[in-house]
């Protein structure tokens, strides 16, 4: 049974008084432990149906299931790390990796107990008393994703968490999530614009098309881990991904993302 | 810099006084109608020595607290109500404009039928003048919480009170301080014309015993009286607080 699934996902927005598709029937299934991108041109709705599976937004039809169960609302099994972090500036960033615990009602020792080894899986535990606006982009996405990570989630959702991070940091960041799915075995779903990322992380790259969106393209990438951005004999796959996403982008097309 | 504005200051308030006092030596006005700082200065020592001044301040001291926590705590229920539940704002969002318009002082008559000339008379009538002009900023700011971070918590598990305590609080607070320093201005001033108009104690009675006695030195005293604790509290308290939070959340 699949871990995830989507299920003829739909979704439109108004645009200038018309009800536009932006989704238009998504089939998705994602297995256990796996590692899944879905990369797709700017304004696409990537975003709108990551957040449509971690229940955040309601399809107009379709259902997602997980572990065949259908989701009808938003919870910690799906937890969602979002573009700009999100954190919380009035908390300390062990607060904040401790934040889903506390509402979960874990008492105080064994959240701490939790989050530190968390913090120290994210290279984090000497700023786990700063707050988050002391930090750097990276170092908040670090944060992100350790307070995705302690609610042990059945499946990880990624929103592009590294599209606004320096090149280094997120070559690092690249490398460091690959270990932590192979040291965790999360299943993870990471979205993103950008072809090097998604081909660097993903086991199964999956190709969306531009609005209207549908699945487009499904790549088995089967390389040895942990890759690298730099990796030349990841060529090859970066070229089907952009040889599908270039068809889709065309020159003064609408970007609303 | 800082030191240079203080030095402007005292001589701005040192120019301000030697003119009153000149205006008094050059006696265009009566004594009971233009006192001079010098007198007005020895009925403040007055009160303060045999203490009519310092009951009268901590009499509206504590009625403005009483008040204005009722203000701050019912405005910020509204507030977030109305951000949260847009039938709320729909419906009562649009009585608390209307009810904003209205000055605390036009609250008194009703104040008096309904409570008489009590302590709990003023106490309504400073809350009233507050609690509206909290209640808007405190909307305004949960309405202006980045809805992401709202996203994030409700991802995480939290909803209901705990969305409302461990959230939308402390993600709108800095914004909301505002709010409650704009609530702590018309509570003064709803408190002090209350009681004015009603009151057996506190600042406001004795301006009206200084009007009644003709004695225009105690009703300048009091007068400053009020105008210092307003500077007070608002330099001090509310400034201090702000300074704080930004910093503490990062947005100073």
């Amino acid at each position: 049974m699949a871990k995830l699934e989507a299920k003829n996902i739909v979704k439109r927005f108004e645009h200038n008084g018309e009800m536009l598709p932006t989704l238009d029937g998504i089939n998705l299934s994602i297995n256990d432990g796996e590692f899944v991108c879905i990369v797709g041109p700017s304004g696409c709705g990537k975003t709108t149906l990551l957040n449509i599976i971690a229940g955040l937004t309601k399809p107009d039809s379709g259902q997602v299931l997980l572990n065949g169960r259908q989701i009808t609302t938003t919870g910690p099994d799906r937890t969602l790390v979002f573009q700009e972090g999100a954190l919380f500036p009035w908390l300390k960033v062990s607060d904040n990796v401790e934040f889903g615990l506390k509402v979960a009602g874990i008492p105080k020792n064994e959240r701490s107990e939790i989050s530190s080894r968390y913090l120290d899986m994210m290279q984090l535990t000497k700023f786990a008393d700063s707050y988050t606006y002391q930090l750097s982009t990276g170092m908040k996405q670090r944060v992100a994703i350790a307070r995705a990570l302690v609610m042990d989630p059945e499946i990880l959702l990624m929103d592009e968490p590294f599209a606004a991070l320096d090149a280094q940091t997120r070559d690092l960041l690249l490398v460091e999530l690959q270990l932590i799915w192979e040291r965790t075995k999360k299943t993870i779903l990471f979205v993103t614009h950008n072809i090097i990322e998604s081909s660097v992380l993903g086991s199964r790259v999956i190709v969306l098309k531009n609005r209207p969106s549908k699945v487009k393209k499904e790549i088995i990438i089967d390389h040895r881990r942990p890759r690298l951005a730099e990796d030349e004999s990841l060529k090859k796959y970066q070229q089907q991904i952009l040889a599908e996403l270039r068809t889709e982008v065309q020159p003064g097309g609408k970007h609303t993302d | 810099m800082k030191s240079n504005i203080v030095t402007k200051r005292i001589v701005f308030y040192l120019a301000l006084i030697l003119s009153w006092q000149a205006l008094d030596f050059a006696n265009i006005w009566p004594d009971q109608i233009f006192p001079s700082p010098l007198e007005v200065a020895e009925d403040l020592a007055f009160g303060a020595a045999n203490g009519s001044l310092f009951y009268g301040i901590g009499t509206s001291m504590l009625r403005l607290i009483i008040g204005l926590t009722i203000a701050i705590a019912g405005g910020l229920a509204l507030g977030i109500f109305m951000a949260r539940f847009s039938v709320v704002n729909q419906t009562i969002g649009s009585l608390v404009l209307g009810l904003q318009s209205i000055p605390s002082i036009a609250w008194v008559p009703i104040a008096i039928l309904w409570f008489g000339l009590t302590d709990a008379g003023i106490i309504f009538v400073t809350a009233i003048g507050a609690i509206f002009a909290v209640t808007i900023n405190s909307y305004t700011s949960v309405k202006n919480i980045d809805p992401t971070i709202i996203a994030a918590a409700q991802n995480m598990g939290a909803k209901g009170p705990q969305l409302i305590s461990s959230v939308l609080i402390p993600a709108a607070f800095p914004y909301m301080i505002a709010g409650f320093r704009q609530g702590w201005a018309f509570a003064w001033r709803g408190l002090i014309g209350a009681e004015l108009l009603f009151s057996f104690l506190g600042l406001g009675f004795l301006l009206n015993v200084g009007r009644q006695l003709n004695d225009v030195s105690q009703v300048i005293a009091i007068m400053l009286v009020i105008m210092g604790i307003g500077m007070l509290v608002d330099g001090f308290v509310f400034k201090k607080i702000e300074r704080k939070v930004m910093s503490r959340w990062g947005l100073a």
